[in-house]
């Protein structure tokens, strides 16, 4: 399997975006400095409000930073596909006859129609379902009814599907990136690529992924998902007591020293974020899931550093939107829909060794904690849209909200890559806002005019 | 008298696929599909379809019917008649044998002529 080179194979086809020239009016850009104040800890509520800054995210975040497509277990054969979105836009993802990995705009060139329809499948062409523009698995335009009474020029080329023109893999994570000359995705990720390891690399087979994507909708910003992913080990002791009271082998609720237990925050200045208790005895909770690893093998393999620390419990977030917890496999995307709802979309990652029996206990755990119902995942949305819901009062959404944790505790540890600050510290939360503040402010590919 | 060609094992096509004999090896000019369907038989019907431009070898087969992958006109392998929108001409058939020595086509033979 391979993903496309750094330029797409349908120039012609690209060179579509922005074509009309469009007056300034629709792209007005918000200078948003004073709204995120990463050193002094401060976070205007506009910033999870205003339609304007909404907008401008859309371009100068979500269409040029690495966006998490899907896993590689999905496609097996050319022609299989799956659609997804990459900030509002639809994404169609799917392997081509050289079985490369591709993604196309989900929108037919023709009147716009959604082109295809299903979450996923299997197809040879990509026909829409308006007047019959078809598209092969290269985005090519096939075919097109009536063909002989449009003008001469009329060039299929030029009206072939738009291609998202840098897709590249990480362990079996695709990522698309609307901007071609991007940095590419291993060097954004940086250090972080330690800490997804723990969850990547654990077995030399790889991962997979199993069953279909868990989607639900929340009331909610989707940077308060994102930044919690990043940075947020502060709440679990508050938001999930009823679950870990439920959860503690003694029905009385965790030992103290779990409550209070050391751990690290990875903080990146390109925005992600991962923290984790760190003990010698960390361990998979799902009791087949524990039996299953043969913990020496894994610190051969992967450090004492990560089986002690990220490979098990804790928190990530890949900048902007996607996040992941490795103790139960559950990696997910938070799609901004409107500043004020997300659709979370959540698959189930497992080790591509394990026995069947083990994967489907590793599915439970994942859908009884962190599932659309787990008795977790409630806990954090239930809070995300308390946020949401009443943040547009006119004096509510002028008072700054606190990420003051740790300022100043970030530093080389000498364990753990890269800068890290305590486990519970609001520093991952800051870096995301300060690299989100500094996309915003900065005018993105699709900005900079072509000279002629 | 008509030419006949001998176009492979029966083993070289699974069933549910289909194999293209291009236009200048079955001497028509116009390539050819020959199908394995699901009833085990084999079917010969010209391979671009009728409506656009389209390889129904490149297409799904189901029982005895193949469904083009542009615009999914269904035909019947049989006798290569058009079963739905958006394709209305019939597909043209050719004679395919199982022989002991594999697979014969005739190019330009309907499927129910006499050879
Ligand atoms: S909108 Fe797709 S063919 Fe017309
Ligand atoms: S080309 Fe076959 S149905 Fe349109
Ligand atoms: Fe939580």
């Amino acid at each position: 399997m391979s993903t496309a080179d750094n330029c797409s194979s349908q120039p012609e086809a690209n060179a579509s975006i922005g074509r009309m020239d469009r007056p300034a009016e629709l792209t007005r850009n918000i200078d948003v400095s004073n709204l995120v104040d990463s050193e002094g800890g401060l976070i205007d509520r506009s910033i999870y409000t205003d339609h304007t800054i909404y907008g401008q995210e859309q371009r100068r975040v979500f269409a040029r930073s690495w966006l998490f497509l899907a896993h590689t277990s999905q496609f097996k054969k050319p022609g299989d596909f799956f659609t997804t979105f990459m900030g509002e836009d639809p994404i169609i993802v799917t392997m081509d006859k050289t079985k490369k990995i591709r993604a196309y705009l989900n929108s037919c060139r023709h009147r716009g129609v959604r082109l295809c329809r299903a979450d996923a499948g299997a197809t040879k062409m990509f026909t829409c379902t308006y007047h019959g523009w078809s598209f092969d698995l290269a985005g090519a335009l096939k075919s097109v009814p009536n063909e002989q009474a449009y003008p001469e020029d009329f060039d299929r080329n030029k009206w072939s599907l738009i291609e998202v023109p840098n897709v590249q893999i990480y362990k079996g994570l695709i990522f698309g990136n609307w901007d071609h000359a991007a940095e590419p995705l291993e060097e954004t990720l940086g250090d972080m690529r330690y800490y997804m390891d723990a969850m990547l690399d654990r077995d030399p087979e790889g991962t997979e992924v199993m069953g279909g994507v868990m989607k639900w909708e929340l009331e909610g910003n989707w940077k308060l998902a994102a930044e919690q992913f990043a940075t947020d080990w502060y709440h679990v002791n508050m938001s999930h007591a009823s679950a870990l009271m439920v959860l503690s082998p003694t029905g009385r609720g965790p030992k103290p020293e779990i409550v209070a237990t050391p751990g690290r925050q990875f903080v990146s200045e390109n925005g992600h974020g991962a923290g984790f208790p760190t003990h010698p005895k960390s361990r998979f909770d799902a009791k087949p899931v524990h039996e299953y690893y043969d913990y020496e093998m894994l610190r051969e393999r992967l450090g004492d550093a990560a089986v002690e620390g990220p490979m098990t419990t804790g928190h990530a977030t890949v900048f902007p939107n996607f996040s992941y917890l490795p103790v139960n496999g559950s990696i997910r995307v938070w799609h901004p829909k409107g500043p004020d709802k997300i659709e979370v979309w959540a698959w189930v990652l497992v080790d591509k060794s394990m026995p069947d029996d083990v994967k489907d206990a590793q599915r439970l755990y994942n859908l009884r904690t962190f599932g659309p119902s787990g008795i977790f995942e409630a806990d954090d949305g239930e809070n995300w849209s308390e946020i949401q819901a009443i943040s547009r009062g006119f004096v509510t959404n002028q008072v700054p909200l606190n990420f003051q944790m740790g300022i100043g505790s970030e530093k080389e540890d000498g364990t753990y890559p890269g800068k890290t600050s305590e486990l519970y510290s609001d520093a991952a939360g800051r870096s995301f806002y300060k690299h989100w503040s500094k996309l915003m402010n900065t005018p993105a590919w699709h900005e900079k005019k072509e000279e002629a | 008298m008509s030419n006949s060609l001998n176009i492979g094992s029966i083993d070289d096509i699974d069933e549910g696929e289909a194999k293209v004999i291009p236009g200048d090896e079955n001497g028509t000019g116009n390539d050819i599909a020959v199908f394995h369907a699901e009833d085990g038989n084999f079917y010969a019907l010209d391979d671009t379809c009728t409506h656009e431009e389209a390889s129904l070898a490149d297409g799904w087969i189901e029982g005895t019917e193949v469904e083009c992958p542009v615009h999914s006109a269904k035909f019947c392998l049989k006798a290569g008649t058009a079963l739905c929108m958006p394709a209305t001409i019939a597909a043209r058939t050719h004679k395919v044998e199982v022989t002991d020595d594999g697979l014969v086509l005739y190019p330009n033979v309907a499927a129910n002529a006499d050879a």
